[in-house]
């Protein structure tokens, strides 16, 4: 089956919609005015720390508890609207989910496990057994239908535990950081397996994690979620490259982030941010993130990658500092470079022959140095 | 893909309101608050109204409470009451500590085997038990002192239960078990190489096991102490027994004859139990408030392997020990019941050629002519009660857990607070409102009367483990359920109850084991046509003669001992310690 490819925010029919989701726990807002869609057919993020709202989000839109304010409709069906009073039982919603602690039912062998959705649905045993043999061939556990769930592997039960949700075919597949109890490498091989049988049933699917790698190998859209609100939403690449701000920059991979000030703007998306440190103030071109204004105290980010080390002093705006930490990686090398107060994380190459103690020129990219809001 | 249509917007609304989780759960509660609150409602109301001189009328008055120390017989039943309690502690927690100690985390040989053995006073009637004793050991008619007699040439008694200390030594031993158990589970889970490094700081075994261990398990031996004070103080069979035709009134003896019989007054009996409920509640609430939630911080959950103290050649003393415990808290008694349910009638000594089973169809055999229907009815009556009351009562038990620990909030806390209420009050003060709330309903004389108490008094117990079980299971495996698109009920079938079996079992077995011996409620409750098993025992020890009492105490044993046998063999070792 296939998909259309990447899509922004408004681009599309909405198939899922979640409109000013607001949900309160105590005196906490869990969740506040947060408002999404998701095409049909995509895979969609949540990411974000523990307790910036994103779980919170998906038992919502699960219905395994009620919200406060606003609307979730999947394919025009209203799912909850406290306004309207509507509220769909989660049995209702015709909704697969892949919990984080798999919830495969001990007391029953895995086909039973997977044909659960099923026999609940009345479909006839014949096609039932028929559904299940293809589903567990699907996730690669057809070998193993009549072993109970105690005697599996925490990678094969999340295996089973996708087989079920999938089982018949619902609108929404729902994902509650799956794979955060397996191993790195089980979870770098089971990113992979869940992104590719997510694109062979075509379902529309909503996946929760803090691991900010897994949101970018998975995602057609990130959505990145901080204290109930949703701080940016695009593109694996576009959030990577083109963060709007330092939350957004500091949570999603590596960044050098400093504070500064827009010094001049010199032409489209184009101006010089001052920043001061080591003795002085430096002028360095940059890019200007979305509703930056000319005067504005911003801050500057850069990835590690976007730097150039150099121990011989060149033309250009240089930041002139000290080696204070190499670590050989084989492919690069992780520098700490020390700059005034102020400490670079820098991914040099191995040929430029840093050491320890030794001063150090770094160039920044300009078309990769970002200004963003604080 | 089905098509799920969207509701309007008001039907919405209701069905959201009546949903199959909120109706079951609402209906649940509603009345177990009503079953719990009610009685105890009506037993506060009660013991401000005072009866008048002649017998009919009530007027509203603190005079009841006045006689609680104006009276000639209450205030020393109070001071009785605490003595028998803190002597009966004492004992128990002594037994009880030592065996467990010995049992979990010493070389004492075959203490694997000694353990089920060392539980069984905890399924037996301690009322028996006190008959038992009184044969065995009683002023004038004990078996020893008749030995002693015989064998010695001593005149007079050698011994006697018959007064508050025999009170104190049966309930005593009879409640060793309850402290075992507190204690035991928490050897069990502690890590023993916070022992290991007591020893290499060249602690001795002795000076280990007072300064590291001991305080370690403090807050389960308390625990443990506290529910046995509260328990011996709401004890009514021990004293009743070998008490109270001595001389030594308890409140629970005072509270009986104000209940029933000529001397009856409900609401000086209500103002009774307020005092023996303040005790109670007081030290209940003690205990979950402030040393419950320890016991489990001191004491690691991991699972360890149990290393045991080698105790070198003392661990034979210790295996003396526990048999002589055994033999003293079990086998003799129980033989010395048997030997003299087989007496037609009882001389204080064994006499073979008189043997017969002729008491034993009187009180067993309903068809036989001479039967006793008080007796013969009490068996029939408590296997109902056992079973309707322990069925039932696990059923409001799974609701009242789920609601617990799968609903949060105020209402969640409010029914856990509720099934911690029964255990403050002692079954005889429970009976005591029971009695005056549906005294002038069709239930009074009835079993459902008796059945309500029942389940209102124990469900707690059947709840603890229901909910034990149900803290293990994750929520996630009921949601995943309703993801996949099966109704609350459906789930509750298909996937919580059958992952809750283990527990649901354990907790229906053990209130049928205590519902088959329950003696305190019953004998406030019942009437004629509903006396229950152990009510049989009372009627055969006040109106029958020895020798009967015996046949059916025998009876009621030998049926406890094989249900916990049954059970133990179905369920395995972990079931039936609550």
């Amino acid at each position: 089956m296939s998909r259309s490819p990447v899509m922004s925010s408004s681009s599309g029919t909405p198939y899922l919609e979640i409109r000013n989701l607001v949900k309160w726990f105590g005196n906490d807002r869990a969740v506040d005015d947060v408002s999404f869609s998701a095409p049909k057919g995509a895979f969609i993020t949540l990411l974000g720390p523990s307790g910036c709202g994103k779980t919170t989000t998906l038992m919502s839109i699960a219905g395994l508890h009620a919200i406060d304010g606003g609307e979730i409709s999947v394919g025009g069906t209203i799912y909850t609207a406290p306004k309207k009073g509507v509220f769909l039982p989660p049995e209702k919603r015709d909704i697969g989910m892949v919990f984080q602690s798999y919830a495969i039912w001990p007391h029953m062998t895995i086909a039973q496990n997977v044909a659960y959705p099923l026999e609940i649905r009345k479909v006839a045993r014949a096609e039932i057994d028929a559904r299940v043999a293809e589903v567990l061939e699907l996730v690669g556990l057809g070998a193993l239908a009549d072993k109970l769930a105690t005697q599996l592997s925490g990678g094969q039960q999340q295996r089973a535990a996708l087989a079920r949700a999938i089982i018949s075919l619902p609108r929404l597949l729902l994902f509650d950081e799956p794979l955060s109890n397996l191993d790195l490498k089980l979870r770098e091989q089971m990113r992979v397996e869940i992104k590719r049988i997510q694109n062979e049933v075509g379902i529309t699917s909503i996946y929760v994690t803090h691991d900010q790698a897994e949101a970018l190998v998975m995602s057609d859209e990130i959505i990145v979620m901080s204290k109930g609100r949703i701080e940016q939403r695009g593109g694996p690449r576009e959030i990577y490259s083109r963060p709007v701000n330092a939350y957004v920059s500091n949570f999603i991979g590596v960044a050098n982030l400093l504070k500064g000030r827009v010094a001049a703007v010199t032409g489209a998306g184009r101006g010089e941010v001052e920043i001061e440190g080591n003795g002085g103030a430096v002028r360095l071109p940059c890019l200007l993130g979305p509703g930056i204004a000319p005067g504005s105290d911003v801050v500057l980010s850069v990835r590690p990658e976007s730097i150039a080390a150099s121990r011989q002093n060149g033309s250009g705006p240089l930041l002139e500092g000290e080696v204070i930490q190499v670590i050989f990686l084989g492919n690069t090398v992780d520098c700490r470079v020390r700059w005034g107060d102020f400490e670079w994380k820098v991914m040099a190459h191995p040929r430029a022959g840093l050491k320890a103690g030794e001063k150090v020129y770094l160039r920044l990219d300009p078309a990769r140095t970002l200004a963003v809001q604080p | 893909m089905t098509q799920v249509t969207t509701p309007t917007p008001t039907a919405g609304r209701w069905r959201s309101l009546f949903t199959q989780e909120a109706v079951v759960t609402a209906v649940v509660s509603i009345i177990v608050a009503a079953a719990v609150v009610l009685p105890l409602l009506v037993l506060i109301v009660s013991s401000f109204r005072v009866l008048d001189p002649s017998g009919f009328g009530s007027t509203w008055g603190l005079d009841n409470y006045r006689t609680l120390y104006t009276d000639r017989v209450i205030p020393k039943a109070f001071l009785n009451t605490l003595l028998i309690s803190a002597g009966s502690t004492v004992l128990s927690t002594f037994f009880g500590v030592s065996l467990a100690w010995i049992n979990a985390r010493t070389n004492c040989p075959a203490n694997d085997r000694l353990e089920p053995f060392n539980l069984i006073p905890f399924y037996l009637s301690p009322f028996v038990g006190a008959i038992a004793w009184h044969d065995l050991a009683g002023g004038k008619t004990g078996l020893l002192n008749s030995w002693a007699r015989d064998v010695f040439g001593i005149h007079g008694s050698v011994v006697n239960v018959d007064n508050i200390y025999g009170v104190i030594w049966v309930t005593g031993l009879f409640f060793a078990p309850l402290v075992y158990l507190f204690v035991v589970g928490s050897l069990r889970r502690m890590d023993p190489s916070l022992e290991d490094s007591a020893r290499t700081t060249g602690a001795g075994l002795f000076r280990t096991a007072m300064t590291v261990t001991l305080p370690l398990v403090a807050p389960a031996i308390l625990s443990g102490a506290i529910i046995v004070f509260v328990s011996t103080a709401g004890e009514f069979g021990v004293p009743f027994k070998l008490g109270a035709p001595y001389g030594w009134q308890t409140l629970t003896t005072q509270i009986f004859t104000k209940a029933v019989g000529d001397d009856a007054n409900i609401y000086l009996g209500a103002a009774m139990s307020m005092a023996l409920a303040a005790i109670t509640v007081f030290l209940i609430w003690i205990q979950q408030r402030y040393i419950a939630p320890r016991s489990f911080t001191t004491v690691t959950g991991k699972g360890f392997r149990p290393n045991v103290i080698d105790l070198g050649r003392w661990k034979w003393a210790a295996f003396a020990y526990n048999v002589i415990f055994l033999l003293v808290a079990v086998v003799l008694p129980i033989l010395c019941l048997f030997a003299v349910s087989l007496h037609p009638v009882w001389q204080a000594e064994i006499i073979p050629s008189e043997f017969t089973l002729h008491n034993y169809v009187r009180t067993l055999f309903f068809w036989a002519p001479d039967h006793i229907s008080a007796a013969t009815n009490g068996i029939y009556n408590s296997f109902i009660l056992a079973f309707l009351g322990a069925t039932i009562a696990m059923m409001l038990s799974l609701v009242m857990s789920y609601m617990i620990h799968r609903t949060k909030g105020f209402g969640s806390r409010l029914l856990d607070f509720l099934c911690v209420v029964p255990i403050g009050f002692p079954g005889i003060v429970l009976a005591m409102g029971v009695l005056i709330t549906y005294i002038r309903t069709p239930i009074y004389a009835t079993l459902w009367i008796i059945l309500l108490a029942y389940i209102t008094r124990f469900f707690p117990y059947g709840q603890r483990n229901v909910s034990s079980v149900m803290l293990a299971i994750s929520e996630d495996l009921d949601q995943s359920s309703r993801m996949a698109g099966a109704t609350w009920l459906t789930t509750l079938r298909r996937i919580t109850i059958p992952l809750l079996k283990p527990g649901i079992f354990a907790g229906w077995v053990l209130l049928f084991v205590i519902f088959l011996r329950e003696l305190s409620i019953s004998i406030i409750l019942y009437s004629s046509g509903t006396e229950t098993l152990s009510v049989g025992v009372y009627y055969l020890t006040n109106y029958e003669n020895e020798t009967l009492t015996a046949a059916l105490s025998m009876a009621q044993t030998v049926v406890l001992l094989l249900c916990v046998y049954i059970f133990r063999r179905v369920a395995g070792r972990e079931a039936l310690t609550a």
